[in-house]
């Protein structure tokens, strides 16, 4: 038994590893140690403060993890008229969802956890569309008037958001002739798509800030009025949960944009080993990626909910049915069909 | 729409009031509400009645001034507004002064004025800080006027003694006379600060985001401001050109040149232009009155007991015109003092604006402050 278990590791430890270590589980939860600390840094630097300074030295690099020991330590109170059993269900469900659509990103040449075959792109789309219904659960099942409130912009958001981007990404589906992820990243060999996708481009990454409820769409859980919209009787681990959802959802549409439009995992060989030099790039395409989504958090007002909406039914969509058809004609003067 | 939601209140409320409209108390323990509480009546987005609740951080302070003599007064008054004490002090300084019948020297009046104005300019960045937050500005804005208030403080700690609360007024003069290198540090501070006034400009004043949350909205009409009883930046951002400081000179007010900032929009986004334009307008008041500065003593002998009688006297606090009445039956104690402070007025403009327009659930903290509303001064 035991040894049949040993040699089921050894023979499967490569997807093992994929799945637990990198760039599964454990990068997922270290990005988000990382992305906190991180943002709570850069940001402090721009605020003319210090940020964390009291755990790990001047860095204040364990804030985080003793943040989170200190909340799982804690009680979990649940409010008088939740319905107890969808309040667990939404904050255990929210993590896993964008957790699920990492695993259709290519983060080298044949390092992906999951291979779908052809469709990953739809697939990532597909899963996308539960996070914003476990949203809505969790906002509904607290029963308080500040998390239904938010609850409901949340759906606002969401349906202004998701179409713009899904309709921003069938240009580059078009343009790449493909609806696999991996082959749109070998595509982008000589050109990164987004010179050819600009406008599609524009479109994508604002819809991307109100899909992570990011400033200026943080509207959901505005915290001026709201105090933290959907999650604000969440406590304890739980909290930690709702947390964590946040950071991996800006993680996975992060790698959805840079894979789409800044070439993926594709960059000049540094590294011999083709694997290590993806990750290199993708990681550091990151970075940047997250440090201009922090740095506009900090330089824009919170959009109202009827300007978000506003904004993305009437400016957002025609743009994006734009860009879809000037990438079709595009297509069709250059390549001489669309398919392909 | 109907929420669905059970009615569970600790206040034992009525919750559901039909129609799918219900209450929300946004207070007294929310990020926004300060020391007390506002009672927003809303559909879920649009607000259709906001109810202020207030008292939650009531002192009696004009009860405690009846069992001080006038100079022990001074450190109960000062705690109505932290933020801005030696204009609230100057209200009831003033007053004492006119019971007893004496003038300060003219070189108090100066070294007055530079104290007030100063301090002017800190309330004001604290009041847009405040305003840039509820805006969600993540509170960069707000720890950027946090640290540029520090300057000042360590100014003022220098020349009274304090960060805050100076208690450097006293009936017949200031406590003590302007310290040796105060002078040449506080017009170096002025040079700098007239640049980060720019910087505030620049990246908040004329940012496209934020003139979209703030520009059209909780517009209160020129008529509506004097009907109201709007007070100091607020109602000068309505248009009417009333500042105590212009219209009953105390001080030495009457003597400097300066001007009324007034827009005419009397929006949210006016009342936050009015702010900083009147920070500019202080830095010119500071650097007229040093230019200025007469010599001779700061302070006068102040006789121990007035004679029977009673006195008004107003004063443009940062937040709008306060008025100190004193009435006297010549004993070393006032027999009664009645203050009314700016914040009370500014606070119950907030609950006729839904009455008057369309007011948004999102606009109610960006409302509230772009009033700059105090409750400690409001409950006194």
């Amino acid at each position: 038994m035991f040894n049949e278990l040993i040699s089921f590791l050894n023979e499967n430890f490569q997807t093992l590893f994929i799945i637990s270590v990198f760039p599964g589980l454990s990068f997922v939860l270290g990005f988000v140690i990382f992305a906190v600390w991180y943002q709570r840094k850069y940001l402090a630097r721009l605020m003319i403060r210090m940020g964390p300074v009291h755990c790990g030295g001047r860095l204040g690099w364990l804030q985080l993890i003793a943040d989170a020991l200190k909340l799982i330590t804690k009680e979990l109170i649940f409010p008088k008229a939740a319905n107890k059993f969808l309040f667990v269900f939404a904050s255990i469900m929210l993590p896993v969802i964008p957790a699920a659509m990492i695993a259709l990103i290519p983060f080298a040449p044949g390092l992906v956890i999951y291979n779908a075959s052809g469709l990953s792109l739809l697939i990532f789309f597909a899963i996308s569309t539960l996070f914003p219904v476990i949203g809505v659960i969790r906002g509904w099942a607290a029963n308080n008037k500040f998390t239904i409130i938010g609850a409901f912009r949340n759906i606002y958001l969401d349906i202004a958001g998701e179409i713009p981007v899904f309709l921003s990404s069938v240009g580059v589906m078009v343009w790449a002739g493909t609806y696999d992820l991996n082959e749109i990243v070998l595509r982008q060999q000589g050109m990164w798509f987004v010179i050819p996708q600009f406008l599609g481009f524009i479109v994508f990454f604002l819809g991307l800030l109100a899909m992570v409820e990011k400033v200026p769409f943080d509207i959901p859980t505005a915290e001026t009025e709201l105090i933290y919209g959907p999650n604000t009787e969440y406590s304890g681990a739980m909290f930690l949960n709702m947390m964590e959802a946040d950071y991996v959802n800006l993680l996975a549409w992060t790698l959805l944009m840079i894979t789409l439009y800044f070439g993926g995992y594709n960059g000049p060989t540094i590294f011999a080993d083709p694997v290590v030099n993806g990750v290199f790039w993708l990681i550091l395409k990151l970075l940047v990626a997250i440090t201009i989504i922090f740095t506009i958090m900090i330089s824009y007002a919170r959009l109202r909910i009827d300007q978000a909406v506003r904004m993305g039914w009437n400016y957002l969509l025609p743009l994006s049915i734009l860009n879809l058809l000037l990438t079709l004609v595009l297509k069709y003067l250059l390549v001489g069909g669309v398919w392909g | 729409m109907s929420t669905g939601l059970k009615g569970y209140s600790p206040f034992g409320e009525i919750e559901e009031l039909g129609d799918g409209l219900f209450r929300l108390n946004i207070g007294p323990q929310h990020p926004i509400s300060g020391q007390g509480r506002f009672i927003v009546i809303t559909d879920g987005e649009r607000v259709f009645d906001i109810e202020m609740d207030i008292g939650y951080s009531h002192r009696g302070i004009e009860k405690i001034l009846e069992y001080k003599t006038f100079v022990q007064g001074i450190v109960p008054v000062e705690r109505m507004v932290m933020l801005d004490t030696s204009n609230i002090l100057m209200g009831y300084v003033g007053a004492i002064e006119r019971v007893l019948g004496i003038e300060p020297p003219p070189r108090a009046n100066y070294i007055r004025t530079i104290v007030m104005e100063i301090n002017r300019i800190l309330s004001h960045l604290y009041a847009l800080g405040l305003l840039s937050e509820a805006a969600a500005w993540n509170p960069a804005v707000f720890l950027w006027t946090t640290a540029d208030r520090e300057p000042f403080l360590d100014l003022l700690e220098m020349l009274t003694g304090a960060r805050w609360s100076y208690s450097f007024f006293v009936p017949g003069g200031v406590r003590a006379d302007i310290p040796n290198g105060f002078i040449d540090r506080l017009r170096k501070t002025l040079d700098w600060f007239e640049k980060r006034i720019e910087v505030y400009e620049e990246a908040w004043i004329y940012n496209e985001l934020f003139r979209m949350r703030t520009e059209g909205m909780g517009v209160v009409s020129r008529q509506q401001a004097i009907d109201w009883g709007l007070a100091g930046p607020n109602l000068r951002a309505s248009g009417v050109p009333y500042d105590t400081r212009k219209n009953e000179p105390y001080a030495a007010y009457g003597e400097l040149d300066f001007r009324i900032v007034t827009h005419n929009a009397g929006d949210s986004y006016a009342r936050g232009w009015a702010r900083v334009e009147e920070m500019k307008v202080s830095v010119d008041i500071i650097r007229q009155a040093l230019d200025n500065l007469p010599e001779g003593p700061v302070k006068t002998r102040m006789p121990p007991r007035p004679k029977p009688g009673e006195a008004l006297f107003r004063v443009e606090t940062g937040r709008g015109e306060m008025n100190v009445y004193i009435v006297s039956d010549g004993k070393d104690k006032p027999y009664r003092i009645k203050i009314s402070p700016a914040s009370f007025r500014n606070f119950f403009t907030i609950e006729m604006l839904p009455k008057t327009q369309e007011v948004l659930l999102a606009d109610v903290p960006v409302l509230i402050y772009s009033f700059d509303p105090w409750f400690l001064d409001a409950d006194r």
